[in-house]
């Protein structure tokens, strides 16, 4: 890809050197300062490095680095970063490692809320073609991946809370939502799976209690014994009345204190 | 967040020396912060008016800090660590305020600008509360000096401070 073709190395550090220092109170002047050593034929370069090293790995500074774009105002950064974010996410949603590795995971979810400000939160529709949650999350029930796939598109649809455009009554996202729901009231779904569902329909000022769910996981047969999408079910407890284990013997209390028992 | 645990722990992190002349030395900072992939990072001196010298000349050459020591006054201090907790500045310089040690899981670079004189004062400074297990990089300006404290702070805590490598691997650091 196109990206390789970075700077040589000394520009590079002072590009690294930018980013390590950067602040909101020093924005434009570091702004100044890219613009000033990297030609915009390395813009590729750059936004694959903003995605890849600092976005998916330093949530804390997703706004600043989204502040900072702005203030470079190029429209072919903006479309390099989108494209970087897709082939990045891309990698990680067919990767092995998202069912086993939470570190992983959070590179998923990180580059999931940075997708959603990049694009919902600029009431930007994420197209189809680009990515396709519902399709996901489908997929992720049937293969076992929700417990990656489920955060990252609550990450996405965390930004619809600052859009004008994305949140109900949009059918885009009240679709999602339905799934979303549907799963949720699905028994056995791992308990923080359930939360992450909760969690967005609460910041989104909705009640997941209230939401129509979808019927589209119903007919969907799915091999629940060798996943962590699921809390695996134990045989119900037999109720019993407690009872000392044998070998105690219950303390005589018609004994007076301080005496031997016989 | 201060950690008041009595448990601080190395694990988890990577510590390097760099052998430097005083002179050298904000050279050398320079150095890593262009080499570094940092999210935010403390910077210790041993004095307070080092603190101060050295937060001076740091932004001199361009990047933004805070500073925190102290003979300021608490409620300057509270929100100098507040702003810096919130992501406000990345880098933040300090004496040997906080009696354990700072936790904050976006600091993934600490720098001993001057090296301290005890093992405690180093573990303080560097080490975390071990059960979050956060991936950290300590980088440590060795002079001339401070080459038996060196050695002896390494014994006394079991621990290994390599020469730093020309590249040190990200994996390390970067969660």
């Amino acid at each position: 890809p196109a990206y390789t073709d970075g700077p040589d190395d000394a520009v590079a550090d002072k590009v690294y050197f930018i980013i390590n220092n950067l602040s909101s109170t020093n924005l434009d002047q570091k702004a100044r300062e890219l613009k000033g050593l990297l030609s915009e034929r390395f813009y590729s370069w750059l936004a694959n490095y903003v995605v890849q090293r600092r976005v998916s790995m330093e949530a804390n500074f997703h706004n600043l680095y989204l502040q900072f774009i702005d203030t470079l105002n190029s429209a072919g950064l903006n479309a390099a970063l989108l494209v970087n974010t897709y082939e990045n996410l891309r990698v990680l949603l067919r990767s092995e490692k998202i069912r086993s590795s939470t570190s992983e995971r959070t590179l998923l979810k990180n580059l999931g809320s940075w997708l959603g400000l990049l694009t919902i939160a600029k009431n930007k529709p994420l197209l189809s073609k680009d990515i396709n949650l519902k399709q996901l999350i489908l997929e992720a029930y049937d293969h076992g991946r929700l417990i990656a796939v489920v955060p990252f598109v609550c990450k996405v649809l965390d930004a619809c809370k600052v859009s004008k455009i994305f949140r109900p009554p949009n059918p885009w996202i009240v679709a999602i939502l339905a799934l979303l729901t549907e799963l949720h009231n699905l028994t056995d779904l791992k308990m923080n799976l359930k939360f992450e569902v909760v969690a967005l329909t609460k910041s989104l000022g909705l009640d997941v209690a209230e939401l129509k769910p979808s019927a589209l996981l119903i007919d969907r047969q799915v091999d629940k014994s060798d996943s962590s999408d699921w809390t695996t079910r134990d045989p119900a407890p037999i109720l019993e009345p407690l009872r000392p284990p044998p070998g105690i013997l219950k303390p005589d209390l018609s004994t007076p204190l301080g005496t031997q028992p016989a | 967040e201060i950690n008041l645990m009595d448990e601080l722990t190395l694990k988890g992190i990577t510590q390097f020396y760099a052998f430097v002349e005083e002179k050298q030395k904000v050279h050398c900072l320079n150095t890593l912060f262009s080499k570094l992939q940092i999210n935010q990072s403390i910077i210790f001196c041993n004095s307070v008016t080092r603190v101060e010298l050295l937060a001076k000349k740091i932004t001199e050459l361009g990047y933004s800090c805070f500073y925190i020591h102290a003979k300021m006054r608490q409620e300057d201090r509270s929100r100098v660590f507040h702003d810096f907790r919130t992501g406000a500045c990345r880098h933040l310089v300090s004496s040997d305020l906080f009696t354990r040690g700072i936790d904050i899981q976006s600091v993934n670079v600490v720098i001993n600008f001057d090296f301290p004189k005890n093992a405690e004062t180093y573990l303080h400074r560097i080490g975390r509360s071990g059960r979050f297990g956060h991936l950290g990089l300590a980088i440590n300006l060795i002079t001339y000096d401070d080459r038996f404290n060196l050695y002896r702070i390494e014994r006394e805590l079991g621990t290994e401070i390599k020469p730093i490598p020309p590249v040190i691997d990200k994996s390390l650091y970067c969660a």
